[in-house]
């Protein structure tokens, strides 16, 4: 079950130590400069249509617009609260079920068949259902969020509790602990760097959910921005939603990998 | 009456793939005075581990008894702690915060927690090193933590499954005179399996040579060589003779091993 | 000999009563009244308007539609998704200068794209291709990436030590010794995939299993959609199943370092 957490190797660990700048990080400026630059000239050049992909500068203007006067904030509070709603409520769920069911060997097997479907199942298939059942105001959204989440957190924690090492619960055995004292003071404690991972591989699971959610049903939120612009044609202002979502996600990503970060410096050995 | 006694000891293991039986040990008879150390020596798979996980309560018995201080031992107690060859240190407490995990397990009572774990703490020589965590420790630091932990819950027996076996030769060398300045404080009565004849002879009041197939007591030596030990009495001519007799046992087993691993 | 047949089989048996559980769960309580089956359905009606779609061609046409561009998708990323990943794990400076690319890649969603790819390739197929092999993507390059470049550093020094070149060492070091986290990739991938494929059908289609769901729901028929619907969790387990047992292939030889 390992593999649950085994995902990608984007585990690039951002280092802010030195400051002088590393090969990698000129490279990856210099990368970037060269794409921004192609991106500004292609559209006069003749080679790609300006309307469809507008240019860095006009994205930059547009940024202005949208922070200024388009009640950016608006939107952005709205697809915030879905997003933490569905997620808080994912944890909530998920953290205690993991914990639970990841002591017993019986329960996950049992569990683990369906649990693991619906993981690898696009949980996002189930919006059309979500908004027959729940209308189409923040519900459905909340609801693929926390539909996207809750599986990798629980799965993860799952693994993390029926993983730990047998020679610590050995040694907890050879001082008479008893099975709770096992359960609060070896395992879950144990289990922690397990759930920092199924939270990371959530989070990007319920950015997703939003947006796609919105996109799909929505009368406000960044979402829906993004399809206003897009049946518009308004490619500049798009992109700058998008980007905000980036950033957004990209921010949180960070966030859980320091933290994760931190509890790996413990295991190292 | 010995503080340790184990009549006729049988523990048998039934192979998970082929469902065969096979005895890790068989007819061990063995008497252990309070406050001996004992090494308990012999070739892989000669049950010595085996032996001590049923002193420790680790390990259910399939024949005879072990009894401490008249008491049959039927599962892990106060009275014994056990210090493994990895330390299994909990990576999310300090140096203080593991050592205190035996006390905490045990609902220890005689006192603060925090005292008692720093005492030991202090007697391993990591004092400074209190608020560590230990993947800032190296190994044989860790292997200190590891005998505080055991030692501050305070046993009437002492087991210790090869601690030093992962360690490198240097480390293994000072951790055991280090190990005997500790003893030395206490006396406890120690039951020390290793598979290092030199550390066998160095540590040892008594040697129990074990056998394979099945695990047996091939012999028991006493140790004459006057306590405190350091390393001088490597180069004695007691020592030596002591190897030799002990190299001889060993090297019969060595003719019957297999090279190959075994597929299960 | 059932007690020991059951022991060794424990997990299959297991989760085979499981989902079997939950089927009948869901079956009994529909009629319990617990849950309304406009909302849910009921696994015999579902079974019933399967068999009907069946008989009429929808399940064929559908399954077919999304499967096309499942296997566009997929097979692109993975011929890209390796290439570069390749590149990238050989040559530091290629990582470098994707890195960037990767991690936007990574944190913005896909989807939002979406309007984008109309504007660029129109509705339908080419669209839905182009975001599932972007979904895909990410997982296989990250993998193939991660497998090149960390190598087993001991195998690559003593290959060294024998003489060998820079590239025998990609072929016979580094390649061989990074299917197991390629295939993990494409497993990750295959469910991506199709992940991306249905998402995307769910907005703009004229056929396939997601435009079947969005069709049906928007009629409010929650028994045709959920035929849909099992079909693709269905899907999703086989196609990574099957992903799986490829991946166990190529990890027998793998030798269990330490311990």
């Amino acid at each position: 079950m390992a593999d649950v957490t085994a995902e990608t190797a984007a585990t690039r660990q951002v280092s802010f130590a030195s400051l002088r700048p590393s090969r990698e990080a000129v490279v990856g400026t210099l990368a970037v400069l060269a794409f921004l630059v192609l991106w500004q000239v292609a559209p006069s050049m003749g080679w790609v249509n300006g309307r469809f992909t507008s240019r860095p500068t006009e994205v930059f203007f547009a940024a202005i617009d949208v922070f200024m006067k388009d009640d950016f904030l608006f939107h952005a509070r709205i697809s915030l609260t879905e997003f933490v709603a569905g997620f808080a409520l994912a944890i909530v769920v998920s953290i205690p079920l993991g914990v639970l069911l990841g002591t017993s060997k019986i329960a996950r097997y049992l569990i683990d068949p369906p649990l693991m479907a619906l993981y690898i199942a696009p949980t996002l298939v189930l919006l059309p259902i979500m908004v027959i059942w729940l209308g189409i105001d923040m519900a459905p959204k909340i609801a693929v969020v926390f539909l996207g989440a809750v599986f990798p957190i629980v799965l993860n924690t799952m693994a993390g509790m029926s993983e730990a090492d047998p020679r610590f619960l050995r040694m907890a055995r050879s001082f008479g602990a008893t099975k709770l004292d096992i359960f609060m003071r070896v395992l879950v404690p144990g289990s922690l760097p397990a759930l920092l991972t199924g939270i990371r591989l959530a989070v990007g699971r319920a950015v997703l959910g939003v947006i796609v959610g919105e996109l799909f049903v929505s009368q406000a939120g960044i979402g829906y921005q993004i399809n206003l612009y897009g049946s518009a044609m308004r490619i500049d202002r798009l992109l700058v939603y998008v980007l905000i979502v980036s950033a957004f996600g990209y921010t949180l990503t960070i966030l859980v990998r320091s933290v994760e970060n931190k509890i790996r410096d413990w295991r190292s050995k | 009456m010995a503080q340790i006694e184990i009549r006729d000891l049988g523990i048998d293991y039934r192979k998970p793939k082929s469902n065969e039986v096979f005895s890790a040990v068989d007819k061990v008879e063995l008497s252990i005075e309070k406050g001996e150390f004992v090494t308990i020596v012999g070739s892989s798979g000669c049950g010595k581990s085996t032996l001590l996980m049923a002193v420790a309560g680790l390990v259910n018995l399939s024949r005879g008894s072990i009894k401490i201080d008249g008491k049959e031992v039927t599962g892990p107690g106060p009275d014994r702690a056990v210090v493994f060859q990895e330390a299994s240190l909990l990576p999310w407490r300090s140096v203080r915060g593991n050592v205190k995990f035996g006390l905490e397990m045990q609902r220890w009572s005689g006192g603060d927690l925090n005292e008692r774990a720093m005492q030991m703490i202090r007697l391993v020589g990591l004092g400074r090193f209190s608020d560590y965590h230990p993947h800032q420790l190296s190994g044989g630091m860790r292997q200190r933590v590891n005998i505080a932990r055991a030692l501050a819950v305070d046993p009437e027996v002492l087991l210790m499954d090869e601690p030093f076996g992962a360690l490198d030769a240097q480390t293994r060398e000072i951790m055991g005179t280090e190990l005997l300045r500790i003893w030395e404080r206490h006396k406890k009565t120690a039951l020390f399996v290793t598979h290092d004849i030199d550390e066998a002879i160095f540590l040892a009041d008594k040697i129990v040579v074990m056998g394979r197939n099945p695990g047996h007591i091939k012999e028991v030596i006493k140790v004459d060589l006057p306590r405190p030990r350091d390393e001088a009495i490597l180069d004695s001519d007691d020592f030596h003779n002591l190897r030799k007799r002990l190299r001889a046992h060993l090297a019969e087993d060595m003719s019957s091993m297999q090279l190959v691993k075994e597929v299960a | 000999m059932i007690a020991e047949l059951f022991y060794r089989r424990q997990a299959l048996i297991l989760g085979t009563l499981s989902m079997i559980g939950l089927l009948v769960f869901w079956q009994i309580a529909v009629d319990a009244g617990l849950i309304n089956p406009f909302f849910i359905s009921t696994p015999s009606q579902v079974w019933t308007e399967f068999l009907a779609q069946f008989e009429d061609g929808q399940v064929a046409a559908n399954l077919g539609a999304t499967l096309y561009c499942f296997v566009w998708s997929m097979g692109l990323a993975t011929v890209v998704g390796i290439v570069l990943g390749m590149l990238a794990g050989w040559f530091r400076d290629v990582e470098s200068a994707l890195e960037p690319f990767i991690w936007f890649k990574y944190s913005a969603p896909t989807v939002a794209f979406y309007p984008l790819f109309i504007a660029w390739l129109g509705y339908g197929t080419p669209t839905i291709i182009a975001i599932a092999f972007l979904f895909a993507l990410t997982p296989i390059y990250a993998n193939t990436l991660s497998g090149i470049k960390n190598i087993d550093r001991d195998l690559a020094k003593a290959a060294r030590s024998f003489g060998a070149k820079p590239l025998d060492i990609f072929l016979q070091v580094a390649l061989p010794g990074s299917v197991p986290v390629m295939m993990a990739g494409l497993r990750l991938g295959v469910g991506r995939a199709l992940t991306g494929v249905v998402v995307a059908e769910l907005f703009g289609a004229n056929a396939g299993l997601g435009y079947a769901i969005t069709y049906y729901g928007q009629l409010m028929q929650t028994t045709k959609m959920m035929v849909s619907i099992v079909i693709v969790i269905l899907l999703g387990v086989i196609l990574t199943q099957i992903l799986s047992f490829l991946e166990s292939k190529t990890d027998s030889w793998r030798v269990d370092s330490g311990r």
